[in-house]
């Protein structure tokens, strides 16, 4: 156990003297970082409070329903942390050099897996786990809690759900990769997209919200009962129904029924973690070294192109310079599987969130409704936009990587090298977004004002966190990572994402009332205006035109860093 | 021509290079010879771009690599002390990536790699993607890189780190034609028998400064003592 301590002592040293190394530039950032981050914290936390007190005290939909709702987003929170520790696993555990030098050491896998594991969890989950505190806090302080329900609630009850995640995640990886070798890794990443698919499907399908609702409705007013039996017998084998249970026992004031709640989460993770280690002990090197022999088999593979006019000894029409770096990032994306597989999976969400929208059979009739519906919709392709970003628009110059010292030495003026950046980015986004914004407005609600109303909007915004998320790309820059996912995980990449979510709130705030204005008009009054739409296009254009310049300025100065 | 005047860089409170000046003339071959963490490798950083000066000016045949940068950096070729290139890319594809930043014309580029890949004797895995490359490998294809452009400075820092003794041979040979050949070189490394073997003029860098600065010739060579020299001087 000395080699684990140590080692994690070496870790703990290097974050505390990068977090305080003294240097202004160094003070500013971890500054601004704590007030974003806090700054979101406290925002959660209002929106727990918000959101309960709406449900049970407005809504009066009843405790019981409630934690269901909750158990539904402990679920989708669940499975975004599985997600996110597997994918940034196989960097951290499977192909990072930290690893190659401990397997050199005298030191069990075992030692090995479990520092590499805390590694990724810590790396890839702290935001969430960050989100899901804050959270906490805002939901018990709803209901008055006593301070020890917070210590056992955030510390034994959701850190263990968030661990199990983690770790059936690794070990999930691990088999997989054992796998691998037999069925070839092409065919296993397109099953985990289908197995993970499937697993939001089956849930969904199996808890049946819309029948739960209705079941328990009937029993209005007395909706605050137990309706244990309306729960699929699978569920109660979840974790987050496990959370949601203990939460709702306790705010009950039943501490006896939620104990055992708690305990199951506990012995689950513990039974958990000794299972990993066993399992590290049989199998975390062999499956180290079948990803090192996967690795070399694709080297070997690698086969002349069709793709003859994308070749880099063929001129194209553009400028050469231009045509050089072009054809450079399209064989360094196409030819990296962790790139377009993502590019592959976050298409396939996007298909999922339109057909999910078109089915939305939504009779509302009243004005404030409509607003929300709308704003709903039009927000979450803001969200699914700026993931996209974060994933692949914010490493973009980080993936310049050690090689950048050819492009830094050669006749290439930088400004034009960030502007290409800039421009490839902004034509794929705006493609993108502007084709969601469109087809999921069309497909909620079919009117000409609000579909272009939507497209504006969206093009203004998808400049704006276009510009931030290539600036703070630049400024966060990461040359010696060559992991884009590991990029986009990083702290920096947490904050550019708040950022953009703090900035689609903005933009929500402004086309709110306006918009409330047209639906007002529109059920009520019958009439189809579109003399609103100016003011708050003009003030979301003036603040994405704000945003994208600041970043981009930002981001020039920044590639002229030394290398 | 290369000109270093007054050169200082500065990380925070530690002086890396403290007012460096040297001069290397056409058609020069010049090495820059140091301890570990002398500052070597920064002043060849301020040299090619990769570091801003905190004072002074580095001058590329005149041009200043701070204030006219393009111009600067078309007039010289540059080998890192470590070769990264890209891993996805072939050294194929690599050399024409390079050759595209300096605008050259397709089929003449073509001909110029065709040439160093049998210079180099690389023709066995110049189409293989760089992620099977050995160091040496690398560091071929980056030398291959650094003359794409036919440069008349050449900037390099450790060339020979990692080559097989062949793959050394011809390269000294290759730097040395191209001497003659009126091309300015200017030389990191630690190999001091390449340096009296080469080199016209020598600078040994300690703790940022300059402390030793001689040219060789016929009839003033160092003739095996170089080794003794850096010893005291460094001490």
């Amino acid at each position: 156990m000395r080699e684990l301590v140590l080692v994690l002592n070496v870790k703990a040293h290097i974050l505390l003297k990068n977090l305080f190394d003294g240097r202004l530039q160094s003070i500013i950032k971890n500054l601004s970082s704590f007030i974003i981050f806090g700054g979101v914290a406290v925002g959660v936390f209002f929106l727990s409070r918000l959101s309960t007190m709406y449900l049970i005290q407005e809504a009066h939909i009843g405790q019981f329903l409630y934690h269901r709702f909750l158990s539904m987003l402990l679920y989708v929170f669940f499975v975004t942390v599985n997600l996110g520790n597997m994918i940034v696993c196989y960097a951290t555990m499977f192909k990072s050099d930290e690893v190659k030098f401990l397997m050199g050491l005298p030191i069990s896998h075992e030692k090995i897996f479990l520092l590499k594991f805390l590694d990724n969890f810590f790396y890839s989950s702290s935001t969430l786990t960050l989100l899901g505190l804050s959270w906490l806090l805002g939901y018990g302080s709803t209901y008055s809690m006593p301070w020890t329900f917070y210590f056992v609630a955030m510390f034994l009850v959701f850190l263990p759900f968030m661990l199990i995640s983690g770790l059936l995640a690794v070990l999930f990886l691990m088999g997989l990769i054992k796998v691998a070798s037999r069925v070839g890794i092409r065919m296993l990443l397109a099953g985990l997209v289908v197995v993970y698919l499937l697993a939001v499907y089956l849930y969904f399908r199996m808890t049946n919200p819309v029948q739960l609702v209705q079941e328990v409705m009937k029993y209005y007013p007395d909706v605050n009962q137990y309706f244990g039996y309306l729960d699929a017998p699978a569920s109660r084998f979840l974790p987050n129904h496990w959370v949601s249970e203990f939460l709702y026992w306790s705010v009950r004031g039943e501490p006896e029924v939620a104990l055992p709640w708690f305990f199951i989460l506990v012995l689950v993770m513990l039974g958990l973690m000794i299972a990993a280690a066993l399992l590290a002990q049989k199998y975390y090197y062999t499956s180290w070294l079948s990803a090192s022999d996967a690795q070399a088999l694709r080297i070997t593979r690698n086969g002349p192109s069709r793709l003859r006019f994308l070749q880099l000894s063929r001129p194209g029409r553009l400028e050469r310079q231009t045509d050089v770096l072009l054809k450079r990032d399209f064989w360094m994306f196409f030819r990296e599987p962790g790139q377009w597989l993502h590019l592959l999976l976050m298409s396939v969400l996007l298909m999922v969130f339109l057909v999910s929208v078109s089915s939305l059979e939504l009779k509302l009739t009243q004005p404030l409704l409509q607003t929300t519906s709308f704003l709903v919709v039009f927000l979450f392709n803001g969200f699914l936009v700026a993931s996209l970003l974060l994933r692949f628009v914010f490493p973009a110059i980080s993936l310049e990587g050690e090689p950048f010292w050819c492009v830094r030495s050669a006749p290439v003026s930088l400004r034009k090298l960030y502007l290409y950046k800039l421009l490839v980015s902004l034509v794929m986004v705006l493609a993108i977004a502007e084709a969601l914004v469109a087809a999921s407005t069309y497909l909620l609600r079919s009117d000409p004002v609000l579909l272009r109303f939507a497209l504006i909007c969206m093009g203004s915004i998808a400049v704006g966190l276009t510009g931030l998320n290539l600036g703070a790309g630049a400024y966060f820059v990461a040359y010696k990572e060559k992991n884009p996912i590991r990029v986009a995980s990083s702290q920096g990449a947490s904050l550019t994402f708040l950022a953009s979510m703090s900035f689609l709130s903005f933009s929500a705030m402004i086309v709110i009332l306006p918009l409330k204005k047209y639906f007002d008009n529109l059920i009520i009054r019958g009439w189809l205006t579109t003399d609103w739409m100016v003011l708050p296009i003009v003030l979301v254009g003036v603040v994405s035109l704000v945003v994208f310049l600041v970043s981009t300025g930002v981001g020039l100065r920044a590639l002229h860093r030394d290398l | 021509m290369i000109e270093l005047q007054n050169v200082t860089k500065k990380f925070g409170g530690f002086t890396a290079v403290d007012g460096v000046s040297l001069r290397v003339e056409r058609g020069q071959f010049f090495g820059f010879l140091g301890p570990n963490g002398a500052g070597k490798t920064t002043t060849i950083k301020m040299m090619t771009g990769l570091y801003e000066p905190s004072a002074g000016a580095c001058l590329i045949n005149g041009f200043n690599v701070r204030r006219a940068p393009l111009m600067a950096k078309r007039h010289f070729g540059y080998v890192p002390d470590q070769p990264y290139i890209y891993d996805k890319l072939s050294g194929r594809e690599f050399l024409f990536f390079v050759g595209g930043l300096y605008r050259l014309e397709a089929d003449d580029l073509r001909k110029r790699i065709d040439g160093y890949v049998a210079l180099f004797e690389m023709e066995k895995f110049i189409d293989k993607r760089a992620e099977e490359y050995s160091q040496g490998m690398r560091q071929r294809i980056v030398l291959c890189s650094a003359l794409l452009h036919q440069p008349n400075v050449l900037i390099i820092d450790e060339p020979l780190v990692g080559l097989d003794p062949r793959s050394a041979r011809l390269v000294k040979d290759t730097l040395k034609r191209m001497t003659r050949d009126g091309m300015t070189i200017f030389m990191s490394t630690h190999l001091l028998e390449i340096v009296e073997e080469l080199c016209d003029k020598i600078a040994i860098i300690k703790d940022g400064k300059i402390i030793f600065e001689q040219e060789q010739t016929a009839t003033h060579s160092f003739d095996g003592q170089l080794e003794q020299i850096f010893l005291e001087v460094t001490k």
